[in-house]
């Protein structure tokens, strides 16, 4: 294998696990040792971006109580009725030719909106419809027109919060608005599964960067330095793994972890560094 | 009469092989050869020194709009160039020899840099020490295992060790250190902007906290200790997931009981305190280490 067919595999195949004829070719090659150390870097960089979250629930309810506030959406009102009409009036105003085109709309509407639901549901669900926010879904209306705004709450937990803080007036919708009146949520912020698969990714293409990492020095304080340090940084990337699996959600063990890969990306691309201006 | 023999011949072989050592350390330390190289400069120079080889890096100041690069070096072994573009001064020293059968000593520069007050820095060493005194400037200061000193040093200053030690006295300006195992201690400083963090040294915050600072120390496994007057101002945040904080100032840092916290972490041990008006924002964060708050006497 050259190095070329090597830089193909990265770029096919990715950096981990690598075939028995690219790991052999590093073993050898300086040059895609280097390239594999640069990449590990790049990559485990790039996993300290964070993913896009959906903003807590706190946000939405403020931003709802705001528009309420400010008279941009209200509650969904009762529509007053119609007089009564004799049945046969409703019967000839559907023969109407306007009539007829906006019920027709309205029936491929809804046909259209039941064959989308049905087929979603035996493809298992949009996947994007659990990532959306928690939305205000239906249009804004302004507030002069007469078709009233409806928001949908993202959650009986949230509606129950709104639902106590609904204004009864201008003054308790002026407070309503007020930062400090934001409760806080107690729920810790749980890792996407992309984020959890991250650690194991980073922590794989790092332990492949390391098998390539030649084996001395000539500068054996240097060499001592670095490899100690590599110890110590796995043995804490191993100590946050089995307190991560413990307890998935702990933001701070994977914040250390994060921390513990990068440092480790660094340590291993300034172990390339050594090795080749030194051999 | 053979046993006396071969007594004889062991102290003469001893005797001899003390004198080839002799000989080889009068040798090696007569080897090294200083230079002294001259670099006028019209403004702010900004000087880079990227030493592959062990050795150790002093950077002093003067008013002169001069640098001064004195190095020293085992001639044949390790290799010194400087040049100059501008107000650009770039100097690095490599190893020579190929067959890595040098003896530690031998593949080992050392520098004493001299430059005018305002310099940037972008220091690299391996083993030795890095010392900078009275510049004003952003700096860039790697080092393997080596420690890294600084004194009453302004700007922007970025330090990256393996397992090299940061002191730093009298600093102003915005500091940031990433090591592993290396420790950090900071005294009699007053940064604007602090960010500390490695993984198994211990830390050790010993200065003022400015208004609208920003003060985060963050330890794997190590100590953190944070010392303050009855008189600072700030919003203290400590955190430690196995470890403990110890408040040892309970009776001025009452924890905050007027607002509910978001903790970062189901069993992490926290401490929130408000100090003076909360002016600066202090985050102080332990894996596994212990967290201490300390008031100073004076």
């Amino acid at each position: 294998m050259e190095c070329k067919d090597v830089e193909a595999v990265f770029e096919q195949e990715g950096l981990s696990p690598l075939p028995a004829e690219a790991r052999e070719h590093l073993s050898a090659c300086e040059s895609c040792r280097e390239l594999l150390a640069d990449l590990s870097a790049v990559v485990v960089a790039a996993k300290r971006i964070p993913a896009e979250e959906n903003p807590p629930e706190r946000v939405w309810a403020a931003l709802r109580a705001q528009l309420e506030a400010e008279g941009i959406i209200r509650e969904p009102r009762a529509v007053p009725e119609p007089a009564a009409e004799p049945w046969w009036h409703g019967f000839a105003s559907l023969l109407r030719p306007r009539a007829l085109a906006m019920a027709s709309a309205a029936i491929l509407i809804v046909a259209g909106g039941v064959y989308f639901s049905n087929d979603h549901a035996k493809n298992g669900g949009p996947a994007v419809a659990t990532v959306t926010p928690p939305t205000v879904t239906q249009s804004v209306t302004p507030a002069k027109s007469e078709t009233p705004a409806v928001v949908q709450p993202p959650t009986p937990a949230l509606s129950a919060e709104v639902t106590a803080k609904k204004p009864a007036g201008r003054a308790g919708a002026a407070e309503t608005s007020k930062p400090s009146q934001i409760r806080e949520s107690t729920t810790p912020l749980r890792p996407s599964p992309s984020e959890l698969a991250s650690f194991g990714e980073s922590a794989a293409v790092l332990d492949q960067t390391e098998r390539a990492v030649p084996s001395g020095m000539s500068n054996a304080a240097v060499d001592a330095a670095l490899r100690e340090n590599l110890r110590t940084l796995n043995e804490f990337i191993a100590e946050c793994k089995t307190r991560l699996k413990e307890n998935p959600g702990d933001q701070m063990t994977r914040e250390y972890l994060n921390m513990a890969l990068q440092q480790k990306a660094e340590l291993l691309n300034a172990m390339m560094d050594s090795g080749r201006s030194e051999h | 009469m053979e046993r006396q023999g071969m007594r004889v011949r062991g102290g003469v072989y001893a005797l001899g092989a003390l004198v080839i050592l002799g000989c080889a350390v009068t040798a090696a330390a007569g080897s090294t050869e200083s230079q002294e190289k001259h670099f006028t400069v019209s403004g702010r120079p900004v000087v880079t020194l990227n030493n592959i080889v062990n050795g150790r890096i002093e950077v002093k100041s003067w008013k002169n709009p001069e640098v001064v690069v004195n190095s020293t070096a085992v001639p044949g072994k390790v290799s010194i160039e400087a040049e100059q573009v501008g107000d650009r001064i770039e100097i690095s020293a490599t190893s020579l020899d190929e067959a890595a059968s040098a003896q530690p000593h031998e593949v080992e520069a050392n520098f004493q840099l001299i430059v005018p007050e305002e310099t940037e820095l972008q220091l690299r060493t391996q083993t030795g020490l890095i010392l900078v005194e009275q510049v004003s400037g952003d700096m860039k200061l790697q080092s393997v295992a080596g420690d890294v000193h600084l004194k009453e040093v302004s700007g922007y200053v970025i330090v990256k060790t393996a397992s090299g030690s940061l002191v730093c006295t009298g600093c102003t300006g915005k500091l940031d250190f990433n090591s592993i195992s290396g420790s950090a201690q900071i005294l009699q400083s007053s940064p604007t902007s602090l960010n500390l963090m490695t993984t198994t040294g211990n830390i050790l915050y010993d200065g003022e906290f400015r208004r609208m600072g920003l003060y985060t120390m963050n330890s794997g496994r190590g100590l953190v200790e944070v010392r303050f007057s009855r008189g600072d101002s700030f919003d203290l945040k400590a955190s430690t997931y196995r470890g403990s904080v110890d408040n040892q100032a309970p009776e001025v840092l009452q924890p905050d009981t007027h607002t509910r916290h978001h903790s970062i972490s189901n069993m992490a041990k926290s401490l929130w305190v408000t100090m003076g008006q909360g002016s600066a924002r202090v985050e102080v964060s332990s894996y596994s280490g212990t967290i201490r708050i300390v008031m100073r006497n004076n």
